[in-house]
């Protein structure tokens, strides 16, 4: 070490320290915003003579996050859910005011029903579900001896959480603010040239297969990212609010031409296997004019306009070299695969300038309006999860009241409280069990701090700068917890426990009894909940949901074949995306069921934009009577064995592809419908595929060399 | 404009609808502001955005006062 190179090392030492200092900057940034809001929230109500300011306290730790756009969101979700909530308990309360049996059996289904809508959506749409349950809760129990109490007591419960929201709000974006617009342009950027530069360096042509998944994963990945960012972002930034719909564009484009480059890559694939390398190398020759035209720096925005005249050149390069390069084959089965694989062709590049073009226009200084068509990402929902979601909660709360009513227990709102709201917010993490148990402890930590600081720290204050200074310490410990991912949870249990069992407010009480048997309360409703994910386990991440899941992605080939055609290719393709998403974020990386999974996406995404293709050339164009029983026979016996996958219908599906092509063949001037049919027949007969499973022991011999 | 509002029989401060009807404002210029880049020309455009609110809010409360 001695003879080290002071030049060399003290910029690397520099760099090193200033990136822990940026990181650390960051987070003690949160921190202090965080306090401000919270203190500035408690004041406000305090001046406002609001009966708990410590709600409004409480929503700032709540809705508390990194950047602002994710607070705004947050916000907005939670504004909603408190108007919702509030509504809802007026309305049972107002329905059974001298029925308690009753009462809580409403109130129960209520907080039921939001807590499976919760798992029906990603984000904070879900959280929006979660408030309304807990908000009718929070409401509606403490007045349960004093029915008319009840608008007051929503009146101010709404107050408190809109003046926390606000202030917040404010706060978060106006105090040195953490801009997630540049997130999401960088993940734009990086979606853009990660795709890009995959299909530039592809020009050989052969892709492994695992390398080829690990490429369709990282795409749905950025997909799904790139969607949730979006619909963050839109409550930060107006420009990125207009830009909406040109990004959602974007990312639809993005998803059409993965697509269809996986297809083209499986077709070249499959060619190599089959030893007819000749016509995979032509193949190969005939798309290299695209790689040419991709050189040159990869960059979304403007400087990605000067791709799209090269990718011009390059399809009227490939149009012009079509006939040339399908000159130098003879072999009719060859023709065949050429003519499907340039056809595949054609359709990526096709995608690629749209694209290319989205990701050009992607930052232009003014959106023309009308320009961009309006489109939408579909998620794939399991509506039977919620069910359970709803009975789990359901029955928590009923035997919690029950237990309430059974044993007089003056402290039984508490604990009804407290397991309404952590049933309702971990009911959507994919292992809410561990979860819960890990907030438990820090919300128990919590208390304890509370404890302290209430009856030896703030016994000794007098006034609000002084309150400040003894809780902001104890706060701070949380707050900087939550912020390391290894204590996320911890943390927010500590900074939650904490905040809410003080419960601060104008003329504060000092009752240690008071104090502790709240304390016990909350801890017997937090182990409630933890012990209901315990009894009723979540579908979220289980085999059975994971089945489920497969199934629907199934399906979708079935949704490709018979749904209306129109804005069909959007739908089938976002809720593909979601899917796959959704199992991926279940599945551990490697394991057997994440390669299943990742195996019969692969199969589906193939056949069903192929499907969906060929409908829509069907409808373009007039089919003669006699072809149309055979193309719809195909496609009924491909759904069917989507839907249900057995040897029988494996063969059925084949046999009716086989025959429709056959049919093709026969009739003038179809044949433009047969570059689909063979993309389905080669991926039917591909042997590496999932589909391998279902294939018959002896087959066509034929069929095998030509394809498998 | 009368400081006390009911609506529906309960009253409702008239500040509180001022306020709401100030959000409504902002929102549709922040709109009108994010359609035409008009943030580009600002360097804090969230503060910027608090600022007008402020001042919408602070006109609008003239009419009680």
């Amino acid at each position: 070490m001695s003879t080290m190179d002071p030049t060399n090392t003290v910029p690397a030492f520099r760099q090193v320290l200033a990136e822990s200092l940026r990181e650390e900057a960051s987070v003690w940034l949160f921190v202090v915003k965080t306090l401000i809001s919270f203190f500035a929230a408690g004041w406000l109500a305090m001046r406002f003579d609001l009966p708990a300011p410590s709600t409004a306290m409480l929503t700032t730790i709540i809705v508390a996050n990194r950047q602002s756009g994710m607070v705004l969101a947050k916000s907005f979700y939670r504004t909603i859910g408190t108007l919702a909530g509030a509504t809802a308990a007026i309305g049972i309360v107002a329905s059974f005011p001298q029925q308690r049996d009753l009462f809580l059996v409403a109130l129960s289904l209520w907080i039921g029903i939001c807590a499976g809508g919760a798992t029906l959506y990603r984000n904070f749409k879900s959280y929006a579900f979660v408030l309304a349950g807990y908000t009718a809760a929070i409401v509606a129990v403490p007045v349960i001896d004093n029915p008319p109490g009840v608008f007051d007591s929503a009146v101010f419960r709404i107050s408190e959480v809109l003046l926390g929201i606000l202030v917040s709000g404010v706060v978060s974006d106006v105090v040195f603010p953490s801009r997630m617009r540049d997130v999401l342009r960088r993940t734009a950027r990086e979606q853009f040239a990660h795709f890009v530069g995959f299909v530039r360096d592809s020009t050989e042509g052969a892709i492994p297969r695992d390398a080829m998944e690990k490429a369709h994963l990282r795409f749905v990945r950025a997909a799904v990212t790139l969607e949730d960012l979006r619909s963050s972002v839109i409550f930060e930034d107006a420009e990125a609010r207009v830009r909406s719909n040109h990004l959602r564009l974007f990312n639809q484009r993005f998803m059409a031409a993965s697509t269809s480059f996986q297809s083209l890559h499986h077709l070249i694939n499959r060619l190599k296997r089959a030893k007819r390398t000749r016509t995979a190398d032509t193949l190969v020759r005939l798309y290299a004019p695209l790689a040419d035209a991709l050189q040159g720096p990869i960059e979304a925005g403007l400087a990605a306009r000067v791709l799209l005249p090269h990718l011009v050149t390059a399809r009227e390069t490939m149009r012009r070299n079509a006939p040339e390069l399908r000159a130098t084959l003879d072999d009719p089965q060859d023709l065949r695969d050429f003519d499907t694989g340039a056809s595949l062709l054609n359709r990526f590049a096709e995608e690629l300038h749209a694209y290319i073009d989205a990701a050009a226009s992607l930052q232009s200084p003014r959106v023309v309006a009308g320009s961009v068509e309006r489109v939408s990402f579909d998620r794939g929902n399991d509506f039977l999860g919620a069910g359970i979601a709803t009975f789990r909660t359901t029955l928590t709360m009923l035997i919690l009241g029950a237990f309430w009513i059974e044993s007089a227990w003056p402290m039984g709102a508490s604990a009804m409280l407290l397991a309404t709201i952590f049933a309702g917010l971990f009911a959507t993490t994919p292992n809410p069990t561990r979860v819960t148990w890990v907030v438990m402890l820090g919300y128990l930590t919590g208390m304890v701090m509370g404890f302290i600081c209430l009856f030896f720290v703030l016994t000794k204050m007098d006034g609000y700068g002084l309150l400040v200074l003894g809780v902001a310490p104890f706060l701070a410990v949380g707050l900087v917890m939550m912020m390391t991912p290894k204590l996320a949870f911890y943390g927010l249990g500590w900074a939650m426990g904490f905040a809410y069992i003080l419960s601060l407010k104008n003329v504060q009480t000092y009752d240690p009894a008071h104090f502790i048997n709240d304390a016990i309360a909350q801890v017997i409703g937090l182990g409630a909940a933890a012990v209901s994910f315990v009894v009723i386990p979540p579908a979220i991440g289980s085999a059975w949901l994971r089945r489920r899941q497969l199934a629907r992605l199934r399906g979708q080939v079935a949704l490709a074949a018979e749904a209306p055609l129109p804005g069909l290719r959007h739908r089938f393709e976002s809720v593909n995306h979601d899917l796959v998403s959704q199992v991926v974020a279940q599945t551990e990386p490697g394991s057997a069921d994440s390669r299943a999974l990742i195996a019969w996406a692969l199969a589906v995404h193939e056949t069903g934009r192929a499907l969906i293709e060929l409908r829509h050339d069907m409808g373009r164009r007039d089919v003669p009577a006699t072809l149309r029983p055979y193309l719809d026979e195909s496609l009924r016996t491909l759904a069917r064995f989507y839907e249900k996958p057995d040897a029988a219908g494996y063969l059925l599906a084949r046999d009716a592809v086989a025959t429709a092509i056959a049919s093709v063949g026969e009739h003038e001037g179809q044949n433009h419908l047969l570059e689909h049919l063979h993309l389905v027949r080669l991926a039917l007969l591909d042997g590496e595929s999932v589909l391998a499973a279902y294939m018959p022991q002896a087959p066509l011999t034929k069929d095998i060399a030509h394809a498998s | 404009m009368p400081r006390e509002l009911a609506l529906g029989d309960a009253l409702v401060p008239g500040l509180l609808v001022l306020f709401v009807l100030a959000l409504l404002l902002l929102w549709l210029l922040d709109a009108i502001a994010g359609r035409f880049g008009l943030y580009r020309l600002v360097w804090h455009p969230p503060l910027f955005r608090l600022a007008v609110f402020v001042c919408v809010f602070g006109a609008f409360a003239l009419f009680l006062f």
